[in-house]
């Protein structure tokens, strides 16, 4: 979880439960990094992934009044999406070829010069199936720990598991080896 | 190694931002939301907790408490394993209607072209 | 003594003559070798305890779990087991036969036999009905890069089974289930 979300207290939300607009717009602020990112990463275009945030926070909007805590909040957020995202790619033809040439989305905003890491990863994430997608996002983006992907997935905690042991063997025979450091600048 | 694998799938996974103009109008658009809806309902007051009957004050809250917590050990064990109960349910159910469409829509399909047998197809 | 030795040669032939109740469990074989090679496996093993158990943690204000809830009424279990492989024809035919052969026991009928060369896709549905009541039913799914088997145990009900459409992410295909009844030719 990122810090804004960690930061974004009860208090606050029982704000944006009464209705300031302040507090509402704190939130948002504060989760959307969140719901973005798996959005992105489950749905693979920005518009799509701007679309889905949309429709999350529209539907908390309608829900806020049922979320008890920060916390719960945080679980109902990720949970929805995860969902959505799932059910969407679910429903949309399968699409059959890895596109090798055109713009990779913005994974990450590291900037570690390690693009050959970043098109494999690309590559796995859109050779897994949505569930098994969701689940590595859970995992390394947002570091759940199983119990809570099998939670937030309503998935049961061996498929979890079995998941991310398949996601890390095939990663770990794809991914590069990591380039040495250097000093300044990026290698030819 | 694996170690090594997580750390850098973790730094390649951190979130990113949408853009500020997709964050200005979202806020908008969910304040624009939330003032077309219905009143807050009003905060309610807590109730002050009848207080119980003195026994013997610090054996019988003692005793209380380790029942409770046992108690609740136990509900919350039985709890987990409904919800992973409840799980499997839904994904034994999803498997299950995922293969029956495959089966419909291969009927589907069939009913919506002539056989290739008959004379002229 | 003659009497005596006759009563016991008899309760020990009792079993075999008594007409045997088909059964709409299936043996499932543990497919551990598949299983490693399977880059996605799911296996679910729900007896009646375990559905009852589930049943009280389904909400009936939610669509999702109404559905399910109102499936597993009178079910006794579920099982399934689902492996999918990274590449084409890594599990054989002969592979499921053990189940396939399960199925010409008596009691089971085939309800829907579909083959489609497009997609390479076969799915059997098999029916067990005692006393004019579904009592069982099996569903083997086999695909180039999957294979699934799914047994239902206890009093189906083939409506609320179709009623899932829409539900747990899978798409409705507005489907007339009268004609999931017939057999369909081979394509």
């Amino acid at each position: 979880m990122n810090e804004a979300a960690q930061d974004f207290s009860d208090e606050q939300l029982g704000k944006a439960r009464a209705g300031e607009a302040a507090a509402l717009a704190a939130l948002i602020r504060a989760h959307q990094r969140s719901v973005y990112s798996l959005a992105l990463r489950m749905l693979g275009t920005r518009d799509l992934a701007e679309d889905l945030t949309q429709d999350v926070f529209m539907q908390l909007s309608g829900n806020l009044k049922s979320i008890v805590s920060s916390t719960h909040l945080v679980f109902w957020l990720r949970k929805v999406t995860s969902h959505r995202a799932i059910d969407q790619l679910r429903r949309r033809a399968r699409i059959e070829t890895i596109p090798l040439d055109e713009e990779i989305p913005q994974l990450s905003t590291v900037d570690d010069g390690d693009p050959l890491l970043h098109r494999h990863l690309w590559r796995l994430l859109l050779s897994l199936s949505p569930s098994a997608r969701a689940v590595l996002l859970l995992r390394y983006q947002e570091d759940l720990d199983p119990i809570d992907i099998a939670r937030t997935l309503d998935m049961p905690i061996n498929t979890v598991k079995s998941h991310l042991k398949r996601s890390l063997e095939v990663l770990r025979q794809k991914a590069p080896n990591p380039e040495p450091l250097r000093c300044e600048g990026k290698s030819p | 190694m694996n170690e090594e694998l997580e750390s850098r799938l973790r730094a390649a996974l951190r979130p990113v931002a949408p853009s500020d103009e997709f964050t200005r109008d979202l806020i908008a658009r969910v304040a624009a939301d939330q003032r077309s809806s219905s009143d807050a309902r009003s905060a309610h007051g807590r109730r002050p907790r009848a207080r119980g009957w003195w026994l013997s004050a610090s054996v019988a809250a003692s005793l209380l408490v380790a029942a409770g917590v046992q108690h609740q050990l136990q509900e919350r064990h039985e709890r987990e394993r409904g919800l992973e109960a409840r799980r499997e349910v839904i994904e034994a159910l999803r498997v299950t209607s995922q293969k029956l469409n495959l089966a419909y829509e291969v009927i589907k399909n069939q009913s919506s072209f002539p056989a290739d047998d008959k004379p002229g197809a | 003594m003659r009497s005596c030795i006759l009563r016991i040669f008899l309760a020990l032939l009792a079993p075999t003559l008594v007409w045997a109740a088909p059964n709409p469990r299936l043996a499932l074989p543990e497919f551990s070798t598949l299983a490693q090679k399977a880059t996605e496996s799911v296996t679910i093993t729900l007896d009646a305890a375990l559905l009852a158990i589930a049943g009280r943690f389904l909400d009936g204000n939610d669509p999702q779990d109404a559905a399910a809830k109102e499936v597993l009424k009178g079910l006794q279990g579920i099982y399934v087991r689902s492996y999918t492989f990274d590449k084409d024809s890594a599990y054989q035919q002969s592979d499921i036969d053990a189940v396939r052969n399960q199925l010409s026991a008596p009691g089971w009928s085939r309800l829907v036999e579909t083959r489609s060369r497009k997609s390479q896709a076969n799915v059997d549905i098999y029916i067990m009905v005692t006393n004019n009541q579904a009592t069982g039913l099996a569903l083997i799914a086999s695909e180039p890069r999957q294979f699934t088997i799914v047994n239902i145990v206890g009093a189906i009900d083939l409506e609320k089974l179709h009623k899932l459409e829409g539900q747990f992410g899978v798409p409705k295909l507005d489907i007339d289930l009268s004609k999931a009844a017939s057999p369909n030719a081979k394509k």
